[in-house]
């Protein structure tokens, strides 16, 4: 078990270095990428500026909140997209033109392999915004600070990138059955936009679906929200863990059955 | 005329079959887009409880649900693909065989996606304005549906769609410079999306950033059919607004000619 | 070293019934039809043989590759290689295994070609002296030098073809699938991929199994075929048997001074040949004929012809092995 990790974690850091090598190559193509990201981000800031000149604050959220409530959201979709943004291509193209086989002739588990084949360096541009937002909202809020908190802090955004993980895992593994399911990725990815903002702001049905369907509220809300006030930990970051280890699991069980009905393509 | 249109007719036919084999997976893509408009929705819900107000910048709580969910509309009404295929297109090199054949490139390319507006417009464009006006209804007590702004709205979207489709190609042709057509895609359509007032109203924004918007070619594509439907224009500002539209239309056409000539030129000397 | 028992495969597929009714009804209650790709086939490979899999398109044989290399897991029916079960013993058993798809490529396309020997090194876990010593016999027999620095992506086909076959060697696998390994080549390079294949298999004792259209591949490289049409294996033995047991067709070539001279002649009266046994085409004045020896003497045939019509020219020949083969595909077509 612990040699099959340390293997998984030499193997991924020889996948990242061989696409470091790729994005030297098409350097120009990878800026214009993650500076798209970048501005997509900005956008939405402005928008949001221009709501808090209006309002002094959003359903009792301030602005320096609801800026840290957005930074956060974006740093674990950013970290998922940097390191697993394959699992696109799965559902759009590898399965449909039975480019699987590659990964089931390869003596390493074919997931892991197909995750860790790219490194997607536009994720920088929504990495480098969320953090931009972290620390120009951080200095204006009221925190208290503690090892502890920032340490759970750390934890919890690696465990909430595996909610995006696992949800891409799942719904790409569908293609096993259908060929395709960039569509369906793209579907349940999206409902991500939803938690940029503050949670409360939605009506009590999107707040459950965010919260028991697509657990998009554990990747930023609860976790912030633990950050900001210091409540309920047990929830907040607890919950978070708990949520991301079910996803996850659901996720690789889909994939491992999905595999199973893999038929390649041709004759 | 007449005979000239109908060699182009197999190309919307084309257009039409692509989204019915697709279809599932286009109802997908649009729920996926779809959900951005329901955060704004929400945010606006927000924001409108905030201030405890009936009007926000001179939008009524109303007005703001038909903005958000009539320029998703018009996006999507007026969009065109140009600069995705093209792209595709000058990366591996198969533009070349379009200079071989008869029929204007860009003709094809039109009508194809023409096929593809009336399938999708079928599908989305009824359900959603009847949503808006349904929701309008119930909220302020009184029909706004005015035929006459409707019928000047979908002129507004025809322009629109031309000058999004020259412009679409136009930047198609980038791709001669960005080989990341994904990247370069998205930052245009960050770029475009928030120049046309599709992500905040134009009206919303500060002083001289407002002026220069406004006369940009970009709030001609999805701000001035979907004020004109609002009804937040006056007659002669609609006639203005239109004819702005017209003016950046035609000058996107000659830069998309322009532009065609140079890429024949270069393909000529350098080969595919 | 290579047993297979009885495999099949099975493939569910949907029918749609056609339009806008037919879709939304297969959309929700969609009609499954399952359809054998392969069924129930059973052969051995020894150790260091070369094995021709042949048959038309579409006949599965790409199934059965899939399935001998844990690709597809079996319907019904079992395989072990070298004691090992693809699908079960996955991971341990594909390092003894290298998979070339023609159509396909596992190089990395936008890298120098040593950048994806690097990465294989890592992934097969191959250590730094076997990997030095194993590139420059690689080097040596698939002649990579000219080509290891360039980008994948600017190879020629051929080049491309024996970096595949390079990659998929780089762990000294005992077993080499190659799924149509000289497709789209040109002969040159077809004659060099050829060479090199029959020299690793000479070298290292590999055992390779081979599939291909190509039927000068199996005519130079393998002395056993198993050939499969419509997913049954229809023969499996050495080639100079598969010659012998449906290679009595002879072949005779007529030029003659009449014209139409083939309408004087009735062959399927005279001798009694009738179906796959008589094969004949004029065009103009010259015309050939192929018949089954075993039933009409070559000797008959010729003396009756001369018999009929004036002859100026005459050629004979033996049925070639492309000939066997379309005869076969045909009457599997006719039996299937």
């Amino acid at each position: 078990m612990f040699r099959e990790i340390k293997r998984a974690l030499k193997m991924h850091r020889i996948f990242i270095v061989q696409e470091l090598k790729r994005f030297m190559e098409y350097k120009g193509d990878f800026i214009t990428g993650a500076i798209g990201l970048l501005l997509a981000q900005l956008c939405s800031i402005i928008f949001i500026s221009v709501i808090f000149s209006q309002i002094p604050t959003l359903v009792g959220w301030s602005f320096n909140e609801v800026m840290f409530i957005y930074g956060f959201s974006l740093i674990p979709k950013a970290i998922d997209h940097l390191f697993f943004d394959n699992l696109w291509a799965v559902g759009h193209f590898i399965v449909r033109k039975g480019d699987f086989d590659k990964y089931l002739t390869r003596p390493i588990n074919p997931l892991f392999h197909v995750m860790a084949e790219k490194f997607q360096v536009d994720a920088f541009g929504e990495l480098v915004m969320g953090i931009i937002l972290l620390s120009c909202s951080l200095p204006s809020l009221d925190i208290e600070y503690s090892f502890m908190k920032i340490l759970l802090t750390v934890v919890v955004v690696i465990f909430a990138s595996f909610i995006y993980t696992g949800i891409k895992i799942g719904t790409s593994a569908i293609a096993f059955w259908t060929k395709r399911s960039g569509n369906i990725i793209f579907m349940f990815y999206m409902v991500n936009d939803f938690v940029k903002y503050p949670i409360d702001i939605y009506n009590n049905v999107v707040r459950s679906v965010l919260t028991y369907i697509i657990p998009f509220a554990f990747t930023s809300y609860f976790p912030a929200l633990y950050f900001i006030t210091g409540e309920n930990p047990l929830f907040n970051i607890g919950m978070t863990i708990v949520v991301s280890i079910v996803v996850m699991t659901i996720g690789v069980l889909i994939w491992n059955r999905g595999i199973k009905a893999y038929e390649s393509a041709g004759s | 005329m007449g005979k000239k249109l109908r060699i182009y007719l197999p190309f919307v036919n084309a257009g039409l079959q692509e989204v019915s084999t697709y279809r599932a997976n286009w109802i997908f893509y649009i729920l996926g887009d779809i959900m951005a408009c329901f955060v704004s929705f929400f945010v606006w819900e927000a924001v409108f409880i905030s201030t405890g107000g009936e009007t926000f910048m001179g939008f009524a709580r109303s007005d703001m649900v038909v903005y958000i969910f009539m320029s998703f509309l018009t996006g999507q009404i007026i969009g065109s693909g140009g600069t995705y295929d093209i792209g595709e297109e000058v990366k591996d090199g198969s533009i070349a065989m379009r200079m071989i054949k008869p029929i204007s490139y860009n003709s094809t390319f039109l009508f194809q996606e023409i096929g593809n507006k009336i399938m999708e417009i079928g599908i989305i464009f009824v359900p959603l304005v009847a949503g808006v006006e349904i929701y309008r209804f119930a909220v302020t007590g009184s029909l706004k549906f005015d035929i006459l702004r409707f019928l000047l709205y979908l002129v507004c979207c025809v322009f629109a769609y031309a000058i999004n489709f020259c412009f679409n190609i136009c930047f198609g042709f980038t791709a001669f410079i960005f080989k990341n057509l994904w990247g370069s895609n998205m930052l245009k359509n960050t770029i475009v999306g928030f120049l046309s007032g599709s992500i905040i109203p134009i009206a919303f924004l500060p002083g001289v950033l407002k002026d220069i918007l406004t006369y940009l070619p970009f709030s001609s594509l999805s701000y001035t059919p979907v004020m004109v439907y609002m009804g937040m224009y006056s007659g002669w500002e609609m006639l203005f607004f239109i004819g702005l539209q017209i003016f950046w239309a035609i000058i996107f056409w000659c830069l998309s000619k322009v532009i065609w000539k140079c890429v024949i030129k270069r393909l000529s000397i350098q080969g595919g | 070293m290579i047993y297979v028992e009885n495999l099949r495969k099975e493939f569910k597929k949907t029918i749609k019934e056609p339009g806008i009714k037919g879709s939304l009804k297969s959309f929700f209650k969609p009609k499954k039809e399952i359809i054998a790709a392969v069924k129930d086939i059973s052969f051995e490979v020894n150790e260091g043989e070369i094995l021709g899999f042949i048959g038309p398109n579409g006949a599965g044989k790409s199934t059965v590759i899939k399935m001998l290399t844990g690709i597809l897991s079996p319907t019904s029916g079992s395989c072990s290689i070298n004691g090992k079960n693809p699908q079960k013993d996955r991971k341990q058993y594909v390092k003894e295994i290298g998979v070339v798809f023609g159509q396909r490529t596992q190089l990395w396309w936008d890298l120098p070609l040593t950048e994806t020997y690097t990465v294989l090194k890592e992934i097969y876990e191959v250590d730094d002296s076997r990997f030095k010593k194993r590139m420059e016999f690689l080097n040596e027999v698939l002649e990579l030098d000219g080509f290891i620095k360039s980008p994948v992506r600017t190879l020629s086909l051929g080049q491309r073809m024996r970096a595949d076959i390079a990659a998929s060697l780089l762990h000294s696998p005992k077993v080499l699938f190659l799924d149509e390994p000289t497709i789209g080549l040109d002969v040159v390079v077809k004659d060099s991929i050829r060479k090199a294949i029959a020299k690793i298999n000479a070298e290292e004792n590999t055992t390779v199994i081979l599939t291909t259209h190509d039927l000068e591949d199996i005519e130079t490289l393998s002395k056993r075929i198993v050939m499969i049409d419509k997913g049954s294996k229809v023969f499996d033995g050495k080639i100079a048997d598969l010659k012998e047991k449906y290679g009595q067709m002879r072949e005779l070539a007529f030029v003659s001074s009449d014209e139409n001279a083939l309408d004087i002649l009735s062959y399927a009266e005279k001798f009694g040949l009738e179906g796959d046994d008589l094969f004949a085409e004029s065009d103009g004045a010259s015309f050939k004929v192929r018949f089954n020896s075993s039933i009409v003497p070559v000797s008959d045939m010729l003396s009756y012809t001369l018999s009929k019509i004036n002859v100026k020219d005459i050629n004979v020949k033996d049925a070639d092995i492309e000939e066997i083969i379309r005869r076969l595909y045909k009457e599997g077509v006719q039996n299937g």
